[in-house]
């Protein structure tokens, strides 16, 4: 493999959810910081099919239509990082589905709009927030009448972390926030409570200030005073040492590595200077990893393990599972909660516990048995464009082991041990050279498709 | 001067979830539910009174309905229901007693890809739109098939999944082609006589229509779906007003509200036509935020009375309007 098609594959593997060996071609072509750039600066996403979603079912952005909805702009979009960036924020801020899927569209649609931009608006984005607002009852927030659950969760969970605030900003905060609220507050929470649809069907949700509910007083948080709302609360969050640290970790650690050692610290304390140096604009600070050298690295690659949703998105995009926006997500949606990441199914406020904390047992065979029953399906076109490359190379027959090295290659291109390559080879050789030239064609074809499914299984496949 | 004056809603309250509707020749609503459950049947039967008069079984013969979308009667009072996901048609009596079926899935004549129409014309003939096979086909009641018109495209005569059809006093066939953003007109054997609007949300111009009906003196109706409105047209097709919707609680909405007291508190206290952040100003959203507004326009029908219904399928309901030329 030439070194640019494996640092392409692995960019497109983080920034993106995998891409085919022709995307991965054309990106090389254009260069490594070229894809930087153009993954950083999203264009029209594309035609989702929403239309027709919206013609063939009347709810088709309630319940769990509204995470296939997600699930197939994720597979058809032409901004792949867009996409996972709305992925990180869902991680990052979640919220449990409740009742409405429309507004946590609508979420998504507002994280999209600040996924790039500064971290400062993107936490004034979160705290107006309908699905947010709710869901950490900050239309419970009065001036008279105090709730400092969102405000807790602001500083605690969403930006600067224990030990970087006290109990009394805390209180500051959520002072701060009274009167961020729902339009028709109450009657909204009312229908959310008894998910009620009457009389007349759901109706969405949207946010409304009330002055008249909040708390125009002195405030004294994280040291500086003043008569605070929500935006200087943001503005004074996004200032912090702590915050700058925290944000850039956890991208760290979502598009870099599960673990800091000590190139990640360095690489993280350039994300930190970035985001001083840019107003906090999360777009420059991605920049500043993604052409990192850690980043770039051998020692980067293959060391993240997928999550769910990455995995089985990148599985049905490659394998072309999901050929039209119209024909679904091909099975995406349902996959995902087996294995862990049901979207909008968090385990808690904090998220997801990720990492190898994807990878137990009963996950594990979920995940391989999603993406190997793909690509052990030749008419997949993700798969017949493997084998297509593969009997238009050398004249159509190949050893066993010349099969594996072609398989691993195109499929990711995949770095395996010695060892997992020596089992490939091993079963790969069941039946001798694989013939993919005239009547035994089928047979052979499916024998590429069973291996691989097997290199599905295999831990370096389940690692991004 | 040409006016519609909003007259009443009927739904809510779980009592309807409409899709399509008919007139019987003695004033009842036949409403066609794409979903049944929460107390509605597969047709509900109503009048302008809000009365009840029957829930209908789920009865397509061979089980139940799938995905039906069309119900129309012929002059036998006959209720023809189609199916889109069957891709076919349902014959079945007042009380949904089955009485036979046609049609089967397949692109070559008189098969159906997915129909999303059906309308009589005054021979009992009937025109249904062959949405995915992106045509028009004309059959006897009994299913026989008599011709058809249409190709995929955006050229003259030409569709793009084609949904809603209607037909004019003289017989001409009035087209909702969805895809393509406009209303096409035909004779009755599909000869091509004009073709109005275009994509957009201006005056005139179109996202997505589902529906269409014409009234005695030529006036198009459409239901500018994606634009959540209706739009009319004089008979050359020239913009003439619109509507957004401005339904009331009806008699059912009412009484579940009366029941509820703690909604009917709160919701007394709000505002139905909230002003919305700027990120939220599309159709779609504000009819999503809006419970007066139309949200999802799949048919509408005109009566002998001049009035204009208006079935608005996401909300559960069907808004009536009186039209009345003043002036």
């Amino acid at each position: 493999m030439s070194d640019d098609i494996g640092l392409i594959a692995h960019l497109m593997r983080r920034a993106g959810f995998g891409a085919s060996r022709g995307e991965i071609e054309a990106h090389a072509a254009r260069g490594y910081e070229a894809t930087v750039e153009w993954l950083l600066h999203p264009g029209e996403p594309g035609d989702f099919g929403e239309d027709l979603a919206k013609r063939r079912a009347i709810g088709f952005d309630e319940g769990g239509a509204a995470f296939e909805l997600w699930m197939v702009r994720m597979i058809h979009s032409n901004n792949p990082l867009e996409e996972k960036m709305a992925l990180f924020f869902h991680s990052l801020f979640p919220v449990i589905y409740m009742s409405q899927g429309r507004a946590l569209l609508n979420q998504l649609d507002s994280f999209r709009r600040h996924a790039f931009g500064s971290f400062r608006d993107m936490l004034v984005a979160l705290s107006s927030d309908p699905a947010m607002l709710l869901f950490l009852n900050n239309n419970d927030n009065h001036m008279d009448a105090m709730n400092e659950n969102y405000g807790r969760e602001l500083v605690e969970l969403f930006s600067m972390g224990v030990g970087n605030y006290t109990e009394k900003d805390v209180k500051e905060c959520a002072r701060a926030f009274t009167g961020w609220t729902l339009g028709n507050a109450d009657y909204m929470a009312v229908r959310a409570g008894k998910n009620s649809f009457d009389p007349y069907g759901s109706i969405a949700w949207h946010y409304q200030y009330r002055a008249d509910d909040h708390d125009t007083g002195v405030k004294t948080f994280l040291g500086e005073t003043g008569e605070f709302n929500g935006e200087d609360i943001c503005d004074i969050i996004a200032r912090q040492p702590a915050s700058a640290r925290f944000i850039c970790t956890r991208l760290f650690q979502f598009f870099a590595a599960d673990t800091v050692d000590e190139g990640g610290r360095h690489t993280i304390d350039e994300m930190v200077e970035t985001y001083y140096s840019s107003g906090y604009e999360i777009r420059s600070v991605l920049r500043t990893l993604f052409n990192s050298d850690y980043f770039k690295s051998e020692q980067a690659r293959y060391a993240r393990v997928k999550g769910p949703v990455e995995l089985v998105i990148s599985a049905v995009r490659m394998t072309g599972a999901s050929a039209t926006p119209d024909a679904g997500s091909a099975g995406a949606n349902g996959a995902t909660g087996p294995m862990g990441q049901a979207v909008y199914r968090p385990p808690s406020v904090e998220g997801w516990h990720e990492g190898k904390e994807w990878i137990e047992s009963g996950a594990l065979m979920e995940r391989v048995n999603f993406v190997a029953k793909l690509f052990r399906d030749p008419a997949k076109p993700g798969v017949r464009d493997i084998i297509d490359r593969i009997a238009g190379s050398n004249g159509g027959v190949y050893s066993p082991e010349e099969t594996v090295d072609m398989c691993l290659d195109l499929v990711g291109p995949v770095r395996a041990s010695e060892e997992t390559r020596a089992h490939l080879v091993d079963f790969a050789s069941v039946g001798g050279d694989v013939d993919l030239r005239g009547d035994d064609r089928d047979k052979s074809e499916a024998r590429v498709g069973e291996i691989l499914a097997l290199i599905t299984a295999t831990p370096e496949f389940q690692f991004a | 001067m040409f006016n519609l004056e909003y007259v009443k809603t009927i739904g809510g309250g779980r009592k309807i979830r409409p899709y399509d509707m008919a007139f019987s020749a003695d004033g009842k609503y036949y409403v066609l539910n794409h979903a049944t459950g929460f107390g509605a049947g597969r047709f509900t039967v109503c009048n302008f009174d809000e009365d009840i008069i029957a829930e209908l079984p789920d009865n397509a013969g061979d089980g139940t309905f799938a995905q039906p979308v069309a119900i129309a009667f012929d002059r036998d009072e006959r209720m023809f229901v189609l199916d889109e996901a069957k891709h076919r048609v349902a014959i079945l009596d007042k009380n949904a007693d089955f009485l036979g079926e046609w049609g089967a899935n397949g692109s070559g004549d008189g098969e159906l890809d997915r129909p999303s129409a059906l309308r009589f014309d005054r021979n009992d003939d009937c025109y249904v739109a062959d949405q995915m096979n992106h045509r028009v086909q004309k059959f006897t009641k009994d299913g026989e098939y008599l011709l058809q018109w249409g190709s995929f495209g955006d050229g003259e005569g030409q569709f793009n999944m084609p949904w809603g059809l209607n037909l004019d006093s003289q017989g001409s066939v009035y087209v909702a082609d969805w895809r393509n953003d406009r209303i096409q007109k035909f004779t009755p054997d599909g000869e091509f006589l004009a073709a109005f609007g275009e994509s957009g949300g201006g005056d005139g111009q179109f996202d997505r229509p589902s529906c269409v009906v014409v009234d005695d003196e030529g006036y198009i109706y459409v239901g500018d779906w994606g634009n959540e409105r209706v739009q009319v047209l004089d008979p050359d097709g020239g913009f003439v007003t619109k509507l957004h919707g401005q339904a009331t609680l009806s008699v059912w909405a009412s009484r579940f509200i009366d029941s509820n007291p703690d909604e009917k508190r709160t919701r007394e206290a709000s505002d139905l036509y909230p002003d919305l952040p700027a990120e939220l100003r599309s159709p779609f959203h504000v009819s999503s935020q809006t419970e007066p507004h139309f949200f999802g326009i799949t048919s509408l029908h005109i009566d002998d009375e001049d009035r204009l219904y208006v079935v608005d399928s996401r909300r559960q309901r069907f808004q009536i309007y009186q039209k009345r030329n003043s002036g």
